[in-house]
């Protein structure tokens, strides 16, 4: 069945972004507190507090990530982009202090993936960050596997709370390891069972699924 | 700021989550490429003044249009790629509805999607037929090993008259249960009309 | 891979039955069977004899390891060793599941066997963990894991694949990457 079921192409996961992953489109979506560092002619409107019909070096800018990548040039800065704070010294010490205590959904939730994104931009910090990703990754990584492995038939939400976009697939993955282990086991791993679109369907109330 | 509508398209699809098949919304793409179209067409007039009058300070301004453009150009190449991840969401409907759609998700289809399920549909079963020294396998069937050729299913809505190997028909009625060859009512579990009960 | 697809294959494990029908042997692709002759102990797998036993045409002799005592011992063992111990079945889950579930009169103890069998799976499942978390923060790359079963292997294996390849990608940036990466073509 794996080969046609629909599976969503993945989030690349790195300094490259893959083009097609709705996951990598939504998380270069993240806006960035950027400083525009050059005149932009006949873009003041974008700025809504301004009637300027230009955008005034010095002018602090929400951008989303995608936009500073295609700004930003070694050579000539057109945009400085300040780096989040969750990446920056002090929240880097909690996360080497103890990573699980983060709450990477609501501080995130691209932790990673946007984390990754922010070594384009050559900031003399670009060493400890990368390190702080991979502690944090390996930190978490017992909770993750624990309570993905033994959660079986309960409501996963209160777990997966504080998880970042790439761990809550992870978790995912788990969960489906261990559903299916104990599926096979009481006997059911055999039953043919309806469709989940079927089912996703039927929840949202499609009266007419008459063919 | 730009893109609003195409990020939107996007999260719209990433909320029909495990495979859903959203409307499409072709009212949706034609404000992106609108707003492409507008970006485009004051970008060309800023590069021909940039080169016609030396005004290179129009630079930066022209490079942002153009992430813009860029980036519309990405959203609706993933939404779009109809032809992508919504053409694979069809094809699973191929294998987890069985050849004929319910209205309900047929209404969710454009037109070249349609035409796409159809062709898609014809080269799967001409490849079935071919199979097993020209015998023909449906390999849509037995996605799990069988155990049995005969299983147990109750039924679970009032389906009507269902025509079974012998050529003898029976009744689907709400909460009958019936012995039936698994390879008849496979796609019948799958799309909700019957489920298998287990001993 | 779909627990019943291992479930599958398992069945294709020889177990010996003691027929009380007769029959000649029966050729088929996957090779000969039989012949059958009552109360004459013959190998076929597994498939065959449960169907055969849920039709009462014959009587399914455990494996040699399927015992209480021998189990007991493999599961000291299990608790004893850090790592993974020879296991007598490469499916000796399934087969117990199948057997115990199918033709639990024929099998001495059969509960005691179920215990035994959970009690060393949550033991292996229990240290497999353990090493995978140990791999994970040590950061190591490669490791050696012997005597796994499909069955275990199948259980955690996507997530623990998962898991190295993302940690494999957050740490491609440890280096800084050349110049040529950064600059972007219009």
């Amino acid at each position: 069945m794996a080969s046609q079921e629909y599976s969503p192409v993945a989030a690349a996961v790195g300094m490259d972004e893959n083009f097609l992953s709705l996951d990598d489109i939504l998380m270069s979506q993240e806006k960035l507190t950027s400083r525009v560092e050059t005149v932009f002619p006949r873009l003041g409107f974008l700025e809504k507090s301004s009637d300027e019909t230009d955008i005034a070096v010095g002018t602090k800018l929400e951008m989303p990530l995608w936009l500073v990548k295609g700004l930003h040039d070694g050579k000539r800065r057109i945009v400085s982009v300040e780096l989040p704070k969750i990446y920056r010294e002090g929240w880097r010490t909690v996360f080497s202090a103890d990573p699980n205590v983060v709450d990477l959904q609501k501080l995130g939730p691209y932790y990673y993936s946007l984390g990754l994104q922010m070594l384009h931009f050559d900031s003399p910090e670009n060493l400890e960050i990368a390190q702080t990703l991979v502690q944090t990754y390996v930190g978490r990584f017992r909770r993750i596997m624990d309570s993905s492995q033994n959660a079986y038939n309960e409501d996963v939400s209160a777990l997966v709370e504080k998880l970042d976009v790439l761990e809550r697939s992870l978790f995912g993955a788990g969960q489906a390891g261990l559903n299916g282990f104990q599926c096979w086991e009481k006997g059911h791993a055999s039953r043919i069972t309806a469709s989940s679109l079927v089912k996703n369907y039927r929840k949202r109330k499609f009266a007419d699924l008459e063919v | 700021m730009f893109c609003e509508k195409a990020i939107e398209l996007i999260r719209e699809l990433k909320r029909a989550a495990d495979g859903q098949l959203p409307a499409f919304n072709e009212d949706g793409i034609r404000q992106v490429f609108e707003e492409m179209k507008a970006l485009y067409e004051q970008n060309q007039m800023d590069v021909n003044v940039a080169k016609s009058d030396g005004r290179s300070d129009l630079i930066p301004t022209i490079k942002f249009r153009h992430c813009c453009l860029l980036r519309n150009q990405r959203c609706i190449a993933a939404y779009l790629c109809v032809f992508y991840d919504r053409l694979l969401r069809i094809r699973a409907l191929r294998w987890e509805y069985g050849s004929v759609l319910p209205t309900a998700i047929r209404f969710h289809m454009c037109a070249e999607e349609l035409e796409w399920f159809n062709q898609y549909k014809k080269s799967l079963a001409t490849y079935m037929r071919s199979l097993g020294g020209g015998g023909g396998l449906d390999i849509t069937q037995d996605m799990k090993p069988p155990k049995s050729l005969y299983i147990e299913v109750r039924c679970l809505k009032d389906y009507g008259e269902f025509e079974i190997d012998d050529g003898t028909t029976i009744l689907l009625k709400k909460n009958s249960q019936h012995f039936l060859p698994r390879w008849k009512c496979e796609q019948l579990i799958r799309q909700g009309v019957l489920e298998h009960v287990m001993s | 891979m779909d627990p019943s697809e291992v479930e599958f294959l398992a069945e294709k494990e020889m177990v010996t039955i003691i027929p009380n029908f007769s029959l000649d042997k029966v050729y088929l692709i996957g090779g000969e069977l039989g012949p059958f002759n009552p109360g004459l102990p013959v190998d076929v797998p597994l498939w065959l004899a449960i169907n055969l036993k849920q039709r009462q045409k014959c009587r399914i002799v455990p494996p040699e390891w399927m015992d209480v005592e021998k189990l007991e011992v493999i599961r000291e063992q299990e608790r004893k060793e850090d790592t993974f111990t020879p296991i007598p079945s490469p499916y000796y889950m399934e087969l117990t599941k199948l057997l115990l579930n199918h033709a639990s009169d024929n099998i001495p103890k059969a509960d005691e066997i179920r215990t035994l069998v959970k009690d060393t799976w949550d033991t292996r499942i229990a240290k497999l963990r353990l090493s995978a978390d140990s791999f994970v923060s040590q950061q190591e790359v490669h490791a050696k894991l012997d005597n796994l079963t499909l069955m275990e292997i199948n259980t955690i294996g996507t997530f623990f694949t998962d898991s190295l390849n993302n940690l494999f990608k957050i740490r491609a940036n440890l280096q800084p990457r050349g110049e040529s990466t950064m600059s972007q073509e219009y």
